[in-house]
């Protein structure tokens, strides 16, 4: 594919799923991070400090009300944060203008609600909107619509209206939109919440691929079953971070993943059941597959 | 909570069909469901399968373009049907967008004031919602909804609905985007309405929670009835197994994998442990 056209805000590189090009030092490094919405008595996020190497994929999860929608549009650069030491997003510095500008770019952010987000009078026009705000030439755009519509299953629907879709269809008609534009880094803010269990799967799966081609995911759910996989988990309480670290150390500490207000994945959940009746398993298992293994080994 | 009379429905072939560019697309097509009073019905399917369309036409905001809802045993030709759909409460997707009122309390009373309260009704059914839902009136009544956090937003516009006392209640993925703790609080909260005799219909895509509240199951494919009846493993649960965009309940496949008999899958953990200890 060749690049978009000549533009002086156009991508310079090919619109490849890593996004426009590497860069030195992290993906993203923020040190204090303070946000508070107008009149809101306390700070949304009471200074944050989060550093993601590229390629990395993060869950971050928390309370309703914890941070964690308002640090996915601080990355994004949809905000401009009230302070920080540090904030720097693919070598943008979000504390100024010209930097979340450029990080508008380079982070694509899907919100919880797809709803939101489409514009435009059908699929393939929401899908390509993006592109033509980046004024890519219609024979590059059009192969590019074309491959997210396949890759997210709207090849079908490319000429449906979005507001006759179901939830499912509109969240993905998001999603292919917001990666239809080169990234470096992916915000997904429970990009699952409204999807059928293979919709759901299927959003999965698309997002590590997009691992698997070196995007940075910072994936914000509440769903545990998906933090399982990820590289590295991080959970907000009230705007700071109180964990961050494996996705089995969260996990292990009960009295954390209860005061967070978070659950145990199933399979995890369960165990610790058995283990309140004297019959334990270890390590503790996270997926039905761990949890049948080591039942069937404890006899 | 004070015992409910719940009411029972009966969807007999209802179809209907949204317009695109003049052309009908087929939302429904002959569904029918019996649910007797005081049950629980799963109501499960892909994204798109029709599940809101079927809520929308129980709770009458859309007239079928066949079939018909039977509320309590009365057809909508009844003279009673009107106070009967009065009592059907709904609760949409992202209810919390529709909070309007200055306080949390107003929001709670508008619904049974707009239905002719008295005033001391009002105040007691609005109490009680708010109780219900975990948010005590004494902490929450003069909070203002937008600030509220979500999980409370969402609590407080069930308790819009509830401080109307539905015999019949429609809740349309009530869980999305809750933060588990809070999702834990509204599965309590629905099986405390399911255990006070309210008749409840819940469509959602967390067919685990569904397993733990829901008796009967109704199974949506593309507008029409995949299955339906007694929520059994092995009898209607199994078109779970057969549709590529749906699951099985995690115990239930826990249960499959162990060599057990599906059909006798525990509903809770606590009752797998104490099967499996």
């Amino acid at each position: 594919m060749t690049p978009p056209h000549d533009a002086s805000d156009a991508p310079t590189a090919e619109p490849a799923e890593a996004g426009p090009g590497p860069h030195a030092g992290p993906a993203l490094e923020l040190r204090g991070l303070r946000y508070r919405y107008p009149g809101a008595a306390v700070d949304a996020l009471a200074g944050v400090d989060l550093a993601v190497a590229v390629g990395e994929s993060v869950a971050v999860v928390g309370a309703n009300g914890s941070g964690k929608s308002t640090l996915a549009r601080l990355l994004g650069g949809l905000e401009r944060p009230a302070s920080a030491e540090s904030a720097v997003v693919c070598g943008h510095d979000l504390l100024t203008d010209d930097g979340r500008m450029a990080a508008r770019r380079d982070v694509g952010v899907l919100f919880q609600n797809p709803e939101n987000q489409l514009v435009a009078q059908c699929v393939e026009e929401d899908v390509a909107f993006g592109l033509e705000n980046l004024r890519w030439r219609p024979d590059d755009m059009r192969r590019r619509v074309d491959a997210m519509l396949a890759r997210f299953r709207l090849t079908d629907l490319r000429s449906r209206e979005p507001h006759l879709l179901s939830g499912g269809q509109k969240q993905r008609t998001a999603l292919a939109g917001v990666l239809a534009v080169p990234r470096r880094v992916v915000v997904l803010d429970e990009p699952t919440a409204m999807l059928d269990p293979a919709g759901r799967e299927e959003v999965l799966q698309a997002v590590a691929g997009l691992r698997a081609d070196g995007l940075t995911v910072v994936l914000v759910t509440q769903e545990m079953d998906e933090v399982v996989g990820v590289d590295r988990v991080v959970a907000l309480e009230a705007g700071s971070v109180a964990y961050e670290g494996g996705v089995s150390g969260l996990f292990a500490d009960t009295a954390l993943v209860r005061r967070l207000s978070l659950a145990l994945p199933a399979a995890a959940d369960l165990a610790l059941e058995l283990a309140a009746r004297g019959r334990s398993l270890k390590p503790l298992p996270l997926t039905l597959d761990e949890l049948t293994t080591a039942l069937e080994a404890s006899g | 909570m004070s015992a409910t009379d719940g009411m029972s429905l009966r969807c007999e072939g209802l179809g209907f069909s949204y317009e695109e560019a003049g052309v009908p697309i087929p939302a429904l097509r002959d569904v029918g469901v019996e649910l007797p009073a005081g049950r629980s019905l799963a109501l499960l399917g892909a994204s798109g399968s029709g599940k809101s369309t079927l809520l929308q036409l129980i709770k009458g905001l859309d007239a079928p373009e066949t079939g018909r809802v039977v509320l309590d045993g009365c057809a909508p030709d009844s003279p009673g049907y009107a106070g009967l759909q009065r009592e059907v409460g709904i609760v949409f997707q992202a209810p919390e967008l529709q909070l309007f009122a200055t306080s949390a309390w107003e929001d709670v009373a508008f619904g049974p004031r707009r239905l002719g309260r008295e005033e001391a009704e009002v105040r007691r059914a609005v109490d009680e919602a708010m109780a219900l839902v975990g948010l005590p009136p004494e902490e929450f009544a003069a909070r203002h909804p937008y600030a509220l956090s979500g999980g409370e937003q969402r609590r407080l516009a069930l308790a819009g609905v509830l401080a109307m006392q539905p015999r019949l209640l429609l809740l349309d993925e009530p869980f999305v985007s809750l933060d588990p703790a809070t999702r834990r609080q509204l599965t309590a909260v629905c099986s405390r309405l399911r255990a006070s005799g309210v008749t409840l219909v819940l469509a959602t895509h967390d067919v685990d929670i569904a397993w733990t509240l829901c008796d009967d199951l109704l199974v949506l494919e593309e507008g029409r009835v995949l299955a339906s009846g007694v929520w059994d493993a092995e009898g209607s649960g199994r078109a779970l197994r057969s549709t590529p965009r749906l699951r099985e309940p995690f115990l239930v496949a826990l249960w499959r994998r162990l060599g057990r008999d599906p059909a006798r899958a525990p509903r809770t953990h606590a009752e797998a442990a104490e099967a499996l200890r």
